[in-house]
């Protein structure tokens, strides 16, 4: 933990079986605090990156380093570093379904820590308090899959931050929610940073990017890092969004005008 | 869609073909609305409700225990008229519960032990006499009484079976199994599988729903076999997946191969445990006194 960076990321590339690339020559480095934002279109990479990021996968070619160690299966053999990495980083997931395992809300709120070895009351009275500070307290007895979407997210969040984690890794958080869930999470993730937690944010919802993140990297169709800087900077480059399936067009009109078409982006006033 | 009523004779005989899979799935969903249900009774306040999974388990099972071994009638009916008020204690509707367990219990048990009632295999002095090809198949008023017995105890166990299936949840029931000695590991998956599928009955009936949406309902079977075989073959694929995505998960989550679980609520309440089996001894008890008396 003496490095000042927390992640550093260098030539990483990666392919899928079948020869499908995921990524090509990813280099960036993350500081402590930082809140990051990878911005790309669909099958752009966010997700893999991410995945790497939590080392559930590792690179072909290139390394990835967490806390100044090298990810890597050796690495994850060690439990020290396993239980130290695990309790430090928290991922979560783009698809809810697949991080609520457990047959209760309370339960999957509990799975982090119970796994990290703190006992089973403990574990519980800590879900219960994860619970009520995202305001879902309501939620502990139900089941995960009588749960709305919106529901399910901010379950899955506070299953990872009942971690208490030192850097949030967040797949498309907002994908699919209604305007209000998704600023009750914009709401939870500000509370995060608030507290000095490192974010990194995969997401195309481009009008939640300069709430949630200072810098933003933006993904491209050649599974390389396209453009990066500040947020604002990056959403105001229209040419920049459009090359890379950020901006769209349709037929729309503005007040009493004639339907007409140009490029822009939704949430965004420019 | 037009409704059956309307079709030629020929296109309602392809309907009742194609409702084979739909009845499956239809029959596969109603499970789950079922299970849903038990799950909401399970979640009510009530007096079985607060118990710890595993104590209500180790007392049922000594009450089930009890009613194998009594072989007084009225004892057994005592015993009976115990579950239904625990079963009015835990919020449950008697008449649903009385739906439950003496509509067809009692009816199938009859069906088993019918032969039993005949001379045939318990003779003894008959009140109905009959003889069919030379073989006695008098029924025997032991035979009778040795029905009722049997039909009366498999009534009281399976009825306080019901009564522990609804007022604990699902997923608690399985935690008990521990208790048991069953491993850790096995309860743990045994748990997710208990979770996901419900995902995957959705996933089917949503799969049926857009199959139905772009055929009308009305398919030839090879052509129905084939979309089915393709279906099962996709739902493998994806619970594949979905199995590699949820392990991904759990190691994200510092998971090692150890199973952990959160303790269920009430633990360690013997108390209850040991009312519920001073309560069997003392049926058992009676049951012997009774016996003594009419010898």
């Amino acid at each position: 933990m003496k490095n000042e960076n927390i992640f550093e990321v260098k030539g990483v590339e990666y392919t899928y079986p079948g020869k499908v690339a995921a990524l090509s020559g990813i280099s960036f480095d993350v500081k402590k605090g930082d809140r990051i934002a990878l911005i790309g279109a669909n099958g752009s990479g966010k997700s893999t990156l991410l995945a790497m990021l939590d080392g559930l996968i590792y690179p072909d070619k290139g390394s990835v380093a967490a806390f100044g160690r090298q990810l890597t299966e050796a690495a994850f053999n060690d439990g020290d570093f396993t239980k130290i990495f695990r309790s430090s980083v928290g991922f979560v997931f783009q698809n809810p379904e697949i991080q609520l395992f457990c047959p209760t809300v309370r339960e999957d709120i509990a799975f982090g820590p119970l796994c990290l070895g703190m006992n089973s009351e403990e574990a519980g009275k800590l879900a219960e308090a994860t619970a009520e500070k995202l305001g879902i307290k309501d939620l502990l007895e139900r089941q995960p899959h009588r749960l709305s979407i919106g529901e399910k997210k901010k379950a899955a969040i506070a299953a990872v931050l009942a971690l208490d984690p030192e850097v949030l890794l967040l797949d498309e958080p907002t994908a699919g929610l209604d305007p209000l869930t998704t600023r009750h999470i914009v709401e939870i993730l500000s509370m995060a940073s608030g507290e000095g937690k490192t974010i990194i944010t995969a997401t195309h919802d481009l009008h939640i990017v300069e709430e949630i993140a200072d810098i933003a990297y933006v993904l491209g169709k050649d599974k390389k890092i396209a453009a990066y800087g500040p947020a604002g900077e990056i959403l105001g480059n229209r040419r920049l969004l459009d090359e890379n399936n950020l901006a769209h067009v349709h037929i729309h009109s503005h007040g009493h005008e004639k339907p007409h078409i140009h490029p822009h982006i939704h949430g965004k006033n420019k | 869609m037009p409704s059956a009523g309307y079709l030629p004779r020929e296109r309602k005989n392809k309907l009742k073909k194609n409702n084979f899979i739909e009845k499956t799935i239809l029959s596969f969903t109603a499970f789950v609305r079922e299970a849903v249900f038990s799950e909401e009774i399970a979640a009510r306040r009530g007096f079985l409700q607060e118990f710890n999974a595993g104590i209500k388990a180790f007392s049922f099972f000594s009450v089930i225990i009890c009613a194998l071994f009594l072989r007084n009638e009225q004892l057994l009916i005592a015993l009976y008229a115990l579950c239904l008020a625990l079963t009015a204690a835990s919020n449950i509707n008697t008449v649903f519960f009385l739906k439950r367990t003496l509509l067809f219990i009692p009816f199938f048990t009859f069906l088993v032990v019918l032969p039993s009632i005949s001379a045939l295999f318990t003779p003894g002095d008959a009140l109905w006499p009959a003889q069919i090809c030379g073989i006695n198949l008098s029924i025997t008023r032991q035979g009778i009484d040795g029905a009722v017995l049997i039909m009366t105890r498999v009534t009281v166990s399976v009825s306080f079976v019901i009564l522990l299936s609804l007022t604990t949840r699902h997923f608690e029931l399985l935690k008990a199994l521990k208790g048991f000695g069953i491993p850790a590991i096995f309860v743990m998956t045994a748990g997710m599988c208990y979770r996901y599928i419900f995902l995957l009955a959705e996933l089917i009936e949503r799969t049926f729903l857009a199959v139905k949406s772009r055929t009308g309902g009305l398919i030839k079977a090879a052509h129905g076999r084939k979309i089915t075989a393709w279906n099962m073959a996709m739902l493998w694929r994806r619970s594949y997946t979905l199995n590699e995505n949820v392990y991904a998960a759990m190691l994200s989550r510092g998971f090692s191969g150890e199973p952990v679980a959160l303790n269920s609520k009430g633990a360690g309440d013997y108390i209850r445990l040991a009312v519920f089996i001073t309560v069997s001894v003392l049926f058992l008890a009676a049951d012997f006194l009774l016996r003594g008396h009419g010898a």
